[in-house]
């Protein structure tokens, strides 16, 4: 049996700083991802998550700081996130499905996207088919991976909640991404739903800590963007609290300079087989509502963060 | 109970009913009409609306032409040359402006003021620039129509998602894949409904053109008969003409259906 390796960094956030106008969102968001974590992102409603959210998704850069990726072993400096890229998934709460595609065609397209030119399409129409045919067939084999073996020739409106995450994951995970994005991924979701959906990506992360475990590099890195305490420390391995309830008058400043990182310890890592109780994470669940959420006690940066430089 | 659904049966046997009242009213009104005058033309007997179908369509004597084929001919030539021209324009423009920000803000303002403007009143501009010939009647349906598609194209694109047109680009799809394999899917069920909106509009052109300037056209020949009350040739051509309408209106439904089968469903 081989060491189990220590993942590398995958993402690093660089003093990343983001203002619209007079309004100051973020303020020197410093983050290091490793390889196959799955971190969970949360803060208190206008904090500015979703607009980090954007930053690493590169649809909206950042005023100050950068995004750098560590998935090319060739370019060990990295690469810079200037736009968005098929290095990157994205998982969103609504519209996370295009509505003119079957449940396969939704999981194919990404593939025929990456791996045929528009040229391709239309001088060789024949060869594309046959390529086409491939994709589909990948599709409806990573459908079945997600338990929708039956729903490959569902369009959008006609699956459920819960069905169409399923394949909003699959459609990314196909693509295999350096780094998977999801954006209150279960918010619009009933309760048992949700609880299946976080079971599979438990099951994910188990397969993550089996790869480690042979010495092997984790195929999934994922950030999920949530409001709920909950999820966010079950899903995740690691919990980062973003906030403007800092104490940022002690760093010398007139006014909120944007909410920054307050919070950034590990999670506690569950299995699939191990029961949903929330109760087994309360001491950590309420000092991260006191440390992120409560605007009355203004944490200092750095206290409650113990794995920022963990790399 | 208000918007209560029917059964396709009891629709179906509703629209019988309604063309049956039409034609049982028209018959009533010839026959009463043909009782205080017997030689009226302008509400002609079902025996002489057929004869006035048969003078469309045996060889006329002085012309040595059917007057329907010819009317046919260049009415349709006419019709499709503008419509094809007004659609290709109208997405090609929708689709610049609405996902090219600079493109909005140059084209919208004048397409804006353009769509405001009746092509029909503007007939002597289309004379003056592209003559009385074929081109005048393609330009007028083509001019006539690109103001009202264009919007609705460019209208369809910027109601797009943009955190799909993002997931676009994480799958890896370039600007123009964006535009075409998702941008485009998206417009077409709305393009297709605005052309069905728009075929009605693109037979007034046409026909108030050929009203006035045309030499042959189904303008041509309703105006000409319309003249010597020869309405037994005018209703036949009238019939054609609705019945064209209805039968485009239906095969773009069909288009949209067999294409798009995700629209209803979307739409809800």
């Amino acid at each position: 049996m081989k060491t189990p390796a220590r993942p590398s960094c995958l993402l690093e956030s660089r003093g990343i700083s983001h203002w619209f106008g007079q309004k100051r969102v973020l303020h020197d968001v410093n983050v290091r991802i490793r390889r196959g974590e799955f971190l969970s992102l949360v803060g208190p409603s206008g904090c500015g998550k979703s607009t980090y959210f954007r930053t690493i998704v590169g649809t909206h850069l950042p005023r100050a700081g950068e995004n750098r990726l560590f998935h090319d072993p060739a370019r060990p400096e990295g690469e810079i996130v200037a736009g968005p890229g098929r290095d990157r998934g994205i998982v969103y709460q609504h519209y996370s499905l295009f509505p003119f595609f079957t449940a396969q065609e939704n999981v194919a397209i990404g593939l025929t996207l990456d791996g045929t030119s528009m040229g391709h399409r239309f001088l060789r129409p024949f060869d594309f088919r046959r390529c086409e045919r491939e994709h589909m067939e990948r599709a409806a084999d990573m459908l079945r991976r997600v338990r929708l073996g039956d729903a490959l020739r569902l369009y959008p409106h006609e699956m459920s909640g819960g069905m169409k995450q399923r394949v909003a994951l699959a459609q990314s995970m196909i693509m295999q991404p350096a780094l998977i994005l999801l954006d209150e991924p279960f918010g619009a979701l009933d309760e048992s739903t949700r609880e299946e959906l976080q079971r599979m990506l438990i099951e994910l992360h188990s397969e993550n800590q089996s790869a480690i475990r042979r010495g092997e590099l984790p195929s999934l890195t994922l950030i999920i963007v949530t409001h709920e305490l909950n999820e966010a420390l079950y899903v995740g391995d690691r919990v980062v609290g973003l906030s403007q309830y800092w104490d940022w008058k002690s760093e010398g400043h007139e006014r909120c300079p944007g909410a920054t990182i307050v919070y950034d310890k590990p999670a506690p890592v569950f299995e699939v087989r191990d029961s949903r109780d929330f109760e087994q994470f309360k001491n950590q669940r309420d000092e991260i509502r006191d440390v992120v959420f409560e605007p009355k006690t203004p944490s200092r940066r750095g206290v409650h963060v113990v794995s920022e430089n963990g790399s | 109970m208000i918007r209560r659904p029917i059964s396709g049966q009891y629709a179906t046997v509703l629209s019988l009913i309604a063309i049956a009242l039409l034609i049982a009213g028209y018959t009533w009104l010839s026959h009463r009409q043909h009782q205080r005058n017997p030689d009226d033309t302008t509400i002609p007997s079902w025996k002489q609306l057929a004869g006035g179908v048969r003078q469309a369509v045996e060889v006329n004597k002085r012309s040595g032409e059917r007057w329907l084929v010819e009317d046919l001919k260049a009415s349709g030539f006419r019709l499709a040359c503008g419509l094809f021209s007004g659609i290709a324009a109208a997405v090609a423009l929708g689709m610049f402006m609405g996902c090219y920000t600079p493109a909005e803000a140059f084209f919208h303002p004048p397409l804006a003021l353009l769509a405001q403007s009746p092509p029909t009143a503007a007939l002597a501009v289309f004379f003056v620039l592209a003559g009385t010939g074929d081109p005048m009647f393609v330009s007028m349906i083509g001019f006539g129509i690109l103001p009202a598609l264009a919007m609705s194209v460019f209208l369809a694109v910027k109601e797009f998602p943009e955190e799909l047109q993002f997931k676009a680009y994480t799958l890896g799809a370039s600007h123009l894949e964006v535009i075409w394999s998702v941008l485009f899917q998206h417009v077409l069920p709305k393009l297709l409904d605005a052309i069905r909106l728009c075929i009605g509009p693109a037979m007034v052109y046409l026909i108030a053109a050929e009203m006035v300037v045309g030499d042959v056209g189904f303008g041509y020949r309703i105006r000409l008969q319309s003249k010597l009350l020869n309405m037994s040739v005018v209703y036949p051509y009238l019939a054609l003409l609705a019945g064209f309408g209805f039968f485009a209106d239906w095969g773009l439904r069909w288009l949209r259906r067999t294409w798009c089968p995700w629209f209803e469903g979307h739409r809800g």
